[in-house]
Order: C-alpha cells, then sequence, then structure tokens
C-alpha cells in the first residue's frame, strides 16, 4: 500500500552482514547461555530520545538491570550486546556500522523500539531506511514507543535466555457468515454519535471514549429510567472532572428527549 | 555505622523483582493492542486512524479476502484504533512483554471475506460490515433505511442509479 515505485538506481540497497559459521556458533551459545556480566553499548541511528530515557531508567534502582550483571559502557570495545535505537537514518548508517565492527565477536544485536524494529512512524520518511535490520543482523526487537524499563528488562531476559517469548505470528480466517453484535442496540445511531461527539469535545480522543462508554453502559444497563441512571452515575463519580462530562452528557441527553 | 544498617534495613527494598516474578501494571497503562476477531467488522477505521501505519487492510490478490494485518513491531500505542473502533474490537491491555527473537512473530493477521456488487461484481466492502450496516438501518428504520436494498451495490453503481433518478427528476420538472 505504501511501496512506491522508486527507480532501483536511487535507492540504496545495503549489503547484508553475513557472519561466518564460527561467530554464528559463538554467538548462538552466548544467546541462549550465558554466564556471565553482559555489557550494553548502546548507539542512537537517529531517535527521539524516548528510548535513551528508558534506557536510563531501566538501570536506575528501581528496575535495576545491574543485578543482572546488565551495565552501560561508554565504548564498542568493551560491549557483548549493542543496543540500537531509532530509525537508521542516511546519515547514522557509517557510525551504526563502525560501532556493530569495533564490538568483539561473538556480539548480540537488538533493536530497541517501534523505530528500531521497523522504522516506527518515520518509516516512509525520505532519509530513512527501515529498522536497523536491513543493515545489521538483529537478534531481539523489543518494540514499544518507547519500551518501558519492564519491556527492557524483558527483552534482555529474551536476549539472555532467561524467558520465552510470548509473541508468535498468527494468521487467522474469519467464518464466513459470521455476525457482529450491535454496540448499544438500544440507544438510537445518531443520539449516540451526539453523544460520542460531545464527550470528544470535552475531554480529549482517548479518554474521551473511555467516558462515553461508561456513559452509555449506564444508561443500557437497566431497562428503567435513563435520567436515573445518569444521576447515579453522576452521584458515585468522585473524580470532578469526570462528572463535569458525565453531567454535560446528561443535558445533551435531556436534549435529544422528545416528551409524549 | 549500625545507624546505616538500620535506615537501610527501615527504608526497605525498593528494587521489582520483576523477571524472577509477575508483575503488575497499573490500570491505564497502553500495552499490547489486542485484536477481537469476532467482533471486528473490518470497516477499516483503525487503519485509517493509525498513525504509523501499524495497522493495514489489504485485498488479496484473488479479491475473495481482506486482510487485517497489525505489526507491533510499528505499533506507538497511542490507542487511537482504540477510539475510533466502533464495536469495541481492538483494546490497549496492559501486556508490555512483546520482545521477539525474529521479525515475523510481530505480525498478526486475520482475512475476511469480501462482498461483491450484485450489478457489476466489483468487491467493494467486507460483506461483514455489509451485513451490520445492514442491521442498523433496519433497526432506525425511516428516511435512514429507504435505500436499504442498494446496500448490495458498489458505490459506483449507486452513484450511477441516483445520477439516473435525479435526471430523471430533472426532466420532468423541465416539462412541466
Amino acid at each position: 500500500m505504501f511501496d512506491y515505485e522508486v527507480p532501483s538506481q536511487l535507492q540504496y540497497k545495503p549489503d547484508p552482514i553475513v557472519l561466518d559459521a564460527k561467530v554464528a556458533e559463538a554467538k548462538d551459545k552466548l544467546l541462549h547461555s550465558i554466564k556471565r556480566s553482559v555489557y550494553v553499548y548502546r548507539v542512537d541511528c537517529g531517535g527521539c530520545n524516548g528510548c535513551e530515557i528508558e534506557i536510563f531508567s531501566t538501570i536506575t534502582a528501581v528496575y535495576d538491570a545491574e543485578r543482572f550483571g546488565i551495565k552501560v559502557v561508554p565504548s564498542p570495545r568493551h560491549a557483548d550486546l549493542l543496543l540500537y535505537t531509532g530509525a537508521m537514518t542516511r546519515s547514522m548508517r557509517e557510525p551504526a556500522l563502525r560501532a556493530y565492527h569495533a564490538a568483539p565477536d561473538p556480539k548480540i544485536v537488538m533493536s530497541y523500539g517501534a523505530c528500531g524494529c521497523t522504522g516506527g512512524i518515520f518509516h516512509d520518511n525520505y532519509c530513512v531506511w527501515g529498522g536497523t535490520d536491513p543493515l545489521l543482523p538483529v537478534d531481539v526487537y523489543v518494540p514499544g514507543c518507547p519500551p518501558s524499563p519492564q519491556a527492557t528488562i524483558y527483552g534482555f531476559a529474551v536476549a539472555l535466555g532467561l524467558l520465552d517469548q510470548k509473541l508468535h505470528a498468527s494468521h487467522h480466517v474469519a467464518p464466513a457468515g459470521e455476525q457482529a453484535p450491535l454496540a448499544f442496540p438500544a440507544i438510537p445511531y445518531k443520539v449516540r454519535s451526539a453523544f460520542e461527539h460531545e464527550a470528544h469535545l470535552m475531554s480529549g480522543y482517548y479518554y474521551g471514549k473511555q467516558i462515553v462508554d461508561e456513559f452509555m453502559l449506564a444508561l443500557t444497563k437497566e431497562n428503567t429510567d435513563v435520567f436515573a441512571a445518569a444521576d447515579r452515575l453522576i452521584a458515585d463519580e468522585k473524580d470532578t472532572r469526570k462528572r463535569a462530562v458525565f453531567m454535560d452528557l446528561k443535558n445533551l441527553l435531556a436534549s435529544k428527549v422528545v416528551d409524549a | 555505622m549500625f545507624k546505616l544498617f538500620k535506615e537501610i534495613r527501615n527504608a526497605g527494598n525498593a528494587t521489582t523483582g520483576y523477571p524472577f516474578e509477575p508483575l503488575e501494571m497499573p490500570e491505564g497503562f497502553r500495552g499490547k493492542p489486542e485484536h477481537n476477531e469476532t467482533l471486528c467488522i473490518a470497516c477499516g477505521a483503525c487503519a485509517i486512524a493509525c498513525p504509523p501505519n501499524a495497522i493495514t487492510m489489504e485485498l488479496s490478490q484473488d479479491q475473495e479476502y481482506m486482510t487485517w494485518d497489525i505489526s507491533y513491531g510499528r505499533c506507538i500505542f497511542c490507542g487511537r484504533c482504540q477510539e475510533v473502533c466502533p464495536l469495541f474490537a481492538i483494546k490497549l491491555t496492559t501486556d508490555f512483554e512483546l520482545a521477539v527473537m525474529s521479525k515475523d512473530d510481530l505480525r498478526e493477521s486475520c482475512a475476511y471475506e469480501v462482498a461483491h456488487c450484485e450489478r457489476c461484481g466489483k468487491p467493494y466492502a467486507v460483506a461483514k460490515e455489509v451485513d451490520y450496516a445492514r442491521r442498523i438501518l433496519a433497526r432506525e428504520g425511516g428516511l435512514a433505511a429507504a435505500d436499504i436494498e442498494k446496500l448490495d451495490l458498489c458505490l459506483d453503481c449507486r452513484r450511477a442509479d441516483d445520477a439516473v433518478a435525479f435526471q430523471k427528476q430533472s426532466c420532468e420538472g423541465g416539462r412541466a
């Protein structure tokens, strides 16, 4: 959908790095049964620095990656694990390759963050060549934007063979003739969209949706008086900001009711 | 010296025991988006809303299936998909354990059958979505359900019908 036809001579084709058999074997051993501390060197290939902040959060006292011997080092010559953050930009290709070649074999390469994995939100930028993987042989992908410290620790645990990966590729085919149940069958469609519009105006896209869904669920839960249900919801709500939105939605409801 | 040790003991341990014990994430943490394939009508709202195009929808080569596809590697966990979904079919969970050893494991997809136009045979929407729209219009009734039988036509055919109807109307108006 987003792959445009560009003349091939205008596109850079990185030469993939091929590991020789001996190094590959040593690396395999390193990945699954490392018996010593892991020194990490961090390469920022053109990210927004959100990932760096989370890495530093990972080595603070609360998440304390150093209890597994994971230490961030200032030189790739000391590193066992190279952490590539950010989308691979054109101008950072050389430094990224230099860091890779400077690190002693065998080394683990980790793609960190959405940009490091696939290019993330910058994937179709003119100077971005996708994630780390077109250039370097990546062993572990840690998605997230940025990955939280917990996700970082999980990534290290996967890389060092402490935990197994949870996610697996899946493809399903929906059975033919399957019907989706109607959402809020008791509320007329126009009233529902008016509620949603009002809630989005009041409290933004993410929380507005949650608040309006809570409101509509409360209205449709019992088949009695909707105003009583709305009043109960308003009375039970402790957060004054949320209560204000509920009250606004109740006014809207009142304007939609046609008296017989 | 003892005072210091006492102080340390009283302060307790702030470090989480995470990889060795499960970690409870706070409510509202935006983790892995969970797709409910039964609820999903494959309307494509999430694919349009998704800022980094992590969710894509593609028609298969034989034009029989529309594939909904998410790449967790590209997802930025913004929750736009959850916001636009009319059916609660996609929800952000608190699951953060997404790291994988192979890039293919970051993809998840589901194929849905496509409805073809009754007149010209072109694929125009997912059959499940057309069915959902039909039930909503039938429930609303009145003016909204006036053109309900035209749901089986593609947009081009419907537009052609409208043009013919308009032409007829204007001709009649001209004669009078």
